[in-house]
């Protein structure tokens, strides 16, 4: 299929879809969708549909994976075939599975594993429509489902990235500055620590543009931030504020 | 852990409460828990569902787009319902390739759609032999508390209720998209599956989680508009006498005539 | 009473900084106190503790827990007591000390899927929580409901000396049997009072963080206020 050539962004620095250099896409957070499950979330980011359910600590299987001094997490980010333009495969793509090791090794430094040897925490992402920034959207989904579930952490984790669009550094790349843009930079930060948790870089920047575009996507994790913790109050205590 | 074993209290208060008529959740035995449609509900689709029955929630999405035919079907365009229960769904479903009861799910669900003849599938020949338009609908169970059968069925059939089907010209023998120009399904009948389980000399219509962990069969039987049975898939470790049959046949005409309404509103 | 400094807090919230020793749900990064859940956070004069509104069982030797039968071995009963750990009820506890995998049968004792209250006999986390049917009050549970609510919020259901259990169980005539594991079975000749106790019991769930707790679970019920004045004011 050939794809006309949009214009990414104005003279005056508006973008494709309306937004300013340094604004969000609309974000909104549920928590608590899934009945089954011991935690979820439910997010829209953009055009992002995802939903995240979280089951444990539980019996591991196979038992082999078990570990006799902590738990273990493990990661599944999973694609609807309806998610996409093209229908999707259902079976999982090599790229699901890098998503899914990153997702994972992003929420892992914020779990306290060590209270239950033996047993692992699953969290599963199910993308039912993608847009650009899937990833992000999904992990702010699993760590809102992670809480949701009483799964021990030392701060939530939050994602959003950032990206060079017509030579210029901008917030949450959506799916059409991903597709033609010139970077794309998702990152992850435990809010509260300040640590790193998911960094990821497609495309080309500068020293100096690589900085710029690293503190303009932590500016995006903090607003996230302050979404995830609304929801989760939401939840928690709507029943009586303090 | 094991949560698919259910605790003997209940099990004898499920059986007790049919001994007079009852259920645990206040239904009569002939009863369908609600059922709550909402469509077009991911937009990039060409249609899609959100279907509640009871606390079983489906998503179906239908992907519209030229195929080319089977070999031997070459006047015909192309149906696929696949269904699969997501692991967030279920404490007890696991990641991985489908087991054989998500494909049975799969397959009836397929088969209720395919064998009512729902969508007149010649209408989606673009040239005879060489190019079809295909119909993928994929129905995923996002929280699982029995009878997905019939919740599958359902968000599939509201799922391609809502279809907009894009229109495509051949051009040098090939399909090229025509922007901005869509039609409605070419739909022929509504397709209404409904379920019943079995639990000893009682049958009851669409058996939550909980009953369906006593039951000793089931049985799904799709009907269509015009009131003929047209599928049918029995399940479960024990059978079913020829009466008990003859009475499920029945029940699912007149619980389908109800549910088949609800879907004559979203037409 | 104390001084007690209450808030609502989420994961990564920091309670408090300085000389202060981390309890339960706090992780000490630093000199910051850090939740570690959602819940309510408590500053004491020298510690900080913050009670959990979510979150699995973690099971503590002489609990009393409900567990329902979900296998067997030759020599033991497998239980899930809603705990990421499998409890263990040896065949010993129930059949005393002569007991012989070839002569007596453990599923007619108790088969799959029964209910029993048991007591958490030893836990240590490097072995699966081993339990125990010897005391007055525990072992199979003949007849009732179960009712499954948030662990962390059982002490709510108890309340202060027992006063909110006492509540509904003189309202309803109900017979509760609650399991520190979340797991409460509810039994009553009158099927009206069971009702009422099971809403009772699903609404402290719900409800627990929430002020006056008692008044609406009293009006709910239609206790007359000023019944069973020893209740606390929430």
């Amino acid at each position: 299929m050939v794809k006309t050539m949009t214009q990414l962004m104005t003279e005056d620095g508006i973008r494709c879809d309306g937004r300013r250099l340094d604004e969000l896409r609309n974000i909104s957070i549920k928590v608590g969708v899934l009945k089954n499950a011991d935690g979820s979330a439910y997010i829209e980011f953009g055009k992002n549909k995802i939903l995240a359910g979280v089951f444990g600590p539980r019996d591991v299987h196979p038992k082999h994976m078990a570990n006799p001094d902590s738990g273990i997490l493990r990661c599944r980010y999973h694609m609807s075939p309806f998610s996409v333009t093209e229908r999707k495969n259902p079976a999982p793509s090599r790229r699901e599975i890098e998503i899914s090791k990153v997702i994972k090794e992003a929420l892992q430094p914020a779990v306290i594993l060590k209270d239950y040897p033996r047993t692992v925490i699953d969290v599963f992402i199910e993308v039912l429509q993608a847009d650009g920034g899937s990833r992000c959207a999904a992990l702010d989904a699993a760590a809102v489902a992670l809480a949701d579930a009483g799964i021990p952490m030392r701060d939530l984790v939050s994602a959003c990235a950032a990206g060079k669009v017509a030579d210029r550094i901008v917030l949450d790349v959506n799916n059409e500055e991903d597709q033609e843009g010139q970077a794309d930079m998702p990152v992850a930060l435990m809010p509260n620590m300040g640590k790193i948790t998911l960094l990821q870089l497609d495309g080309m920047l500068k020293p100096e543009e690589f900085k710029t575009c690293m503190q303009t996507a932590l500016v995006g994790c903090k607003r996230v931030y302050e979404i995830q913790r609304k929801a989760l109050m939401e939840k928690y205590f709507q029943n009586g504020e303090q | 852990m094991n949560s698919q074993i259910l605790d003997q209290l209940k099990k004898d208060k499920i059986l007790e409460l049919l001994k007079t008529g009852k259920r645990i959740d206040g239904r009569s035995l002939d009863e369908q828990r609600p059922l709550v449609i909402e469509t077009g509900v991911i937009p990039k689709a060409n249609g899609s569902a959100r279907v509640k029955l009871g606390n079983t929630e489906i998503i179906t999405g239908v992907k519209i787009q030229p195929d080319k035919p089977f070999p031997d079907l070459g006047d015909k365009g192309i149906l696929i319902c696949t269904a699969e229960i997501l692991p967030l769904a279920d404490p007890n479903a696991e990641p991985g390739p489908p087991n054989e009861e998500v494909i049975e799910l799969a397959r009836v669900v397929d088969r209720g759609i395919r064998e009512t003849e729902m969508i007149d599938l010649h209408k989606l020949v673009l040239i005879e032999n060489k190019s079809v338009i295909g119909m993928f609908i994929d129905s995923s169970v996002i929280d699982s508390g029995g009878n997905l059968f019939d919740a599958c069925s359902y968000a599939s059939v509201a799922g391609i209720l809502s279809c907009t089907v894009p229109k495509w010209e051949i051009k040098d023998e090939a399909p090229v998209l025509v922007e901005g120009v869509t039609s409605k399904p070419p739909i022929k009948t509504l397709p209404v599956s409904v379920t019943m389980a079995r639990i000893g000399d009682y049958i009851i219509v669409d058996p939550t989680k909980d009953e369906e962990s006593c039951m000793d069969a089931r049985i799904t039987i799709t009907s269509n508009t015009d009131g003929n049975i047209c599928a049918v898939q029995k399940g479960g470790s024990d059978g079913f006498t020829a009466e008990q049959l003859l009475q499920c046949s029945e029940t699912a005409l007149a619980v389908g005539r109800k549910i088949r309404k609800q879907f004559e509103q979203l037409m | 009473m104390m001084d007690v400094k209450r808030r609502y807090v989420i994961p990564g919230d920091v309670i408090a900084t300085g000389p202060l020793r981390p309890e339960q749900n706090v992780y000490q990064d630093g000199d910051r106190m850090i939740s570690t859940c959602v819940g309510i956070s408590e500053i004491f004069e020298n510690s900080v503790k913050v009670i959990p509104l979510t979150g699995g069982y973690m099971p503590k030797t002489n609990d009393l827990v409900i567990g329902k039968v979900i296998g067997t071995s030759p020599l033991s009963w497998e239980f899930d007591i809603n705990s990421c750990f499998v409890g263990f009820l040896p065949a010993q506890d129930v059949f005393g000390r002569d007991y012989s995998p070839t002569k007596d049968e453990l599923r007619q004792r108790l088969d799959i899927g029964d209910l029993v209250a048991t007591r958490i006999a030893n836990f240590d986390r490097s072995r699966d929580p081993l339990l125990t049917v010897q005391d007055r009050d525990l072992g199979k549970i003949e007849a009732g409901e179960l009712v499954e609510i948030s662990p962390s919020k059982v002490p709510r259901l108890i309340g202060k000396r027992g006063s909110m259990i006492q509540t509904i169980e003189m309202a309803t005539k109900a017979i509760i049997t609650i399991g520190q594991n979340g797991w409460i079975v509810i039994s009553c000749d009158d099927s009206e009072g069971l009702l009422k106790a099971v809403e009772a019991v699903k609404m402290i769930d719900a409800l627990a963080h929430t002020p006056n707790l008692t008044e609406r679970v009293k009006s709910m019920l239609g206790v007359p206020d000023g019944e069973n004045n020893d209740t606390i004011n929430d």
